[in-house]
């Protein structure tokens, strides 16, 4: 019997062998699928919603009142669309245009400067499936993928075996931790887990560097040499490594050019790539979607024709600053994800909160239209953590409109 | 030492780092103002002699306080075999980013893994509720 096989859409990972059991468009198991996976997919809904000022109306009301405050908008901040598909976020980009809009995602305040470097070929990367089939060293830098990526060890980094590693993760792979905290995954990777200071990655990078070139390792917090000198033996010996770089290395440098730097010796002395641990289902593809319009991977101001771009037209600095006079926002909830100090500002404009879930952003939006779940309930396409583009049909039928219908629609009445 | 830890309700400075979890994550995805992701995510993991100072039990109430917010969460030891005073870790949550700084320096990225805030028991006090 031929299976029907299914992609998860709860994280960057964008699992693609999921199957299920459904009756009456309700999913009752779930199969293959990590704990989140699960959870994801099964996430049932109530009652189609469309709420202006928390009122019920129906859906040409509610995509009518949108529109209305995208077009009086001076400035609209459109925002979110990590959880979409490449068809919404293309929409998302036209929208913004026509509306002289400040469009601006996740990745603007966690992996957008590592995927923008990605795009422009300034690191060397590759796909899970080369990590599965070849990766020899893998270093989880900054990141816990056995909680925020619960498959990654399983199904690609770690313990399976892969065509030029048959002999598995016992003899032919090495996981190394470098983190602040024993992690999940830094348990996993055993004596190989090296604890630096919150803060410490520049200065533990450059003592690596100098190790790696023969010379002796210093940190100001007094990392012990041998262990440094240890690893950079390991590092050196790799015949496919692979850095995965999580929030914790990102938030903890100033900028990448450490990471540049690493790189440029690893690939000197061995053979080392880089991947994103990109959260959000489709991040990255947001990324490159609006990099292959603007050249620019978030953060991005549209002005008749014109294309803007810089840090203050990051979600942030945008709020900070009080610059945006309405809000869109597609899959996201920044009044839980942001700094309370900044998201509050949200409060004193109008907020149209597309949404497959009730969130404290739609629960304090002027709109909120109830969408369908993207990758469970609709369809399209996305890029995965490493690049590779997935599609992915619905699993289950629903009342529920795609955020690219409602979008089609309010740029129809814009 | 600073000398807010030689009061009779001690007050600790402490750094909060906070991490994702994958139960905090299956919760909230099936109720973000649920209990379970409450309890998840409003928690505060310190090292054991921090929480001795503190005089306080696992899972009594402790304020985290600083000039962005103030927020109620429960506490307990962290369990790392390496001590870490003065540091202690958070589930990143509605509730950490009650304590997020806005500044940041015009790069438009917040710091949401160093956060500075004291700490002290909160005697019985409730954990915060998820709402503005």
């Amino acid at each position: 019997m031929e299976k029907n096989y299914y992609v998860c859409t709860g994280c960057g990972l964008l699992c693609d062998d999921i199957e299920v059991e459904s009756e009456k468009n309700i999913i009752n198991k779930v199969y293959t699928a990590c704990r989140v996976g699960v959870a994801h997919m099964k996430n049932a809904k109530g009652e189609t919603n469309f709420l202006v000022d928390n009122k019920p109306v129906d859906e040409a009301t509610a995509v009518r009142e949108a529109a209305s405050i995208l077009k009086n908008a001076k400035n609209p901040l459109i925002f979110g669309l990590g959880t979409s598909t490449d068809e919404t976020q293309k929409l998302a980009i036209e929208l913004a245009k026509k509306t002289n809009a400040t469009l601006d995602d996740t990745s603007s305040f966690c992996l957008g400067p590592l995927v923008e470097a990605l795009l422009q070929d300034k690191l060397k990367t590759c796909t899970l499936e080369d990590v599965r089939n070849k990766a020899d060293v893998i270093i989880f830098w900054g990141a816990d993928p056995s909680d925020s990526h619960p498959r990654h060890l399983s199904k690609h980094s770690y313990f399976p075996r892969g065509s030029e590693k048959q002999k598995g993760w016992e003899e032919e792979r090495t996981a190394i931790a470098i983190d602040v905290r024993k992690s999940h995954t830094a348990k996993i990777c055993g004596n190989y887990f090296f604890q630096i200071p919150p803060g410490g990655d520049t200065e533990f990078i450059d003592a690596l560097i100098a190790a790696l070139s023969g010379k002796l390792p210093k940190t100001s917090y007094k990392y012990p040499p041998k262990k440094i000198l240890e690893l950079a033996n390991i590092l050196k010996g790799a015949k496919f490594g692979v850095i995965f770089a999580g929030l914790g290395l990102i938030y903890s440098l100033e900028d990448l050019e450490p990471v540049f730097r690493l790189m440029k010796v690893l690939n000197e002395k061995a053979n080392f790539h880089l991947v994103p641990m990109v959260g959000h289902y489709n991040m990255r593809g947001f990324n490159e979607n609006l990099f292959a319009e603007t050249g620019y991977v978030n953060r991005v101001k549209f002005e008749d024709g014109i294309v803007k771009h810089g840090p203050e037209y990051s979600v942030v600095e945008s709020l900070k600053a009080k610059t945006v006079d309405a809000a869109l926002i597609i899959g996201s909830d920044p009044l839980s994800s942001l700094p309370r100090s900044v998201s509050k500002n949200l409060l004193e404009i109008p907020v149209i909160s597309i949404d497959p879930c009730e969130t404290l952003t739609s629960k304090h939006a002027k709109i909120y239209i109830n969408t369908a779940v993207s990758g469970v309930e609709a369809g399209g396409s996305a890029t995965r953590m490493d690049g590779t583009k997935v599609s992915f049909k619905p699993v289950v039928e629903t009342v529920h409109p795609s955020d690219e219908a409602i979008l089609k629609k309010i740029m129809e009445a814009v | 030492m600073d000398f807010g830890s030689f009061l009779a309700a001690p007050e600790i400075k402490i750094k909060i780092v906070t991490y994702r979890d994958i139960f905090q994550d299956k919760a909230m995805i099936e109720n973000r103002f649920g209990e379970e992701y409450r309890d998840r995510s409003a928690i505060l993991k310190l090292d054991p002699a921090d929480f001795k100072q503190l005089n306080i039990k696992k899972g009594d109430t402790v304020i985290l306080k600083n000039s962005f917010g103030k927020i109620v969460v429960k506490a307990e030891e962290s369990g790392y075999e390496i001590p870490h005073r003065g540091i202690a870790y958070m589930p990143n949550s509605p509730w950490s980013n009650m304590l997020v700084s806005d500044e940041t320096g015009g790069t438009g990225v917040p710091k949401f893994k160093d956060i500075s805030a004291t700490v002290t028991s909160a005697k019985g006090e409730k954990v915060t509720e998820l709402r503005f």
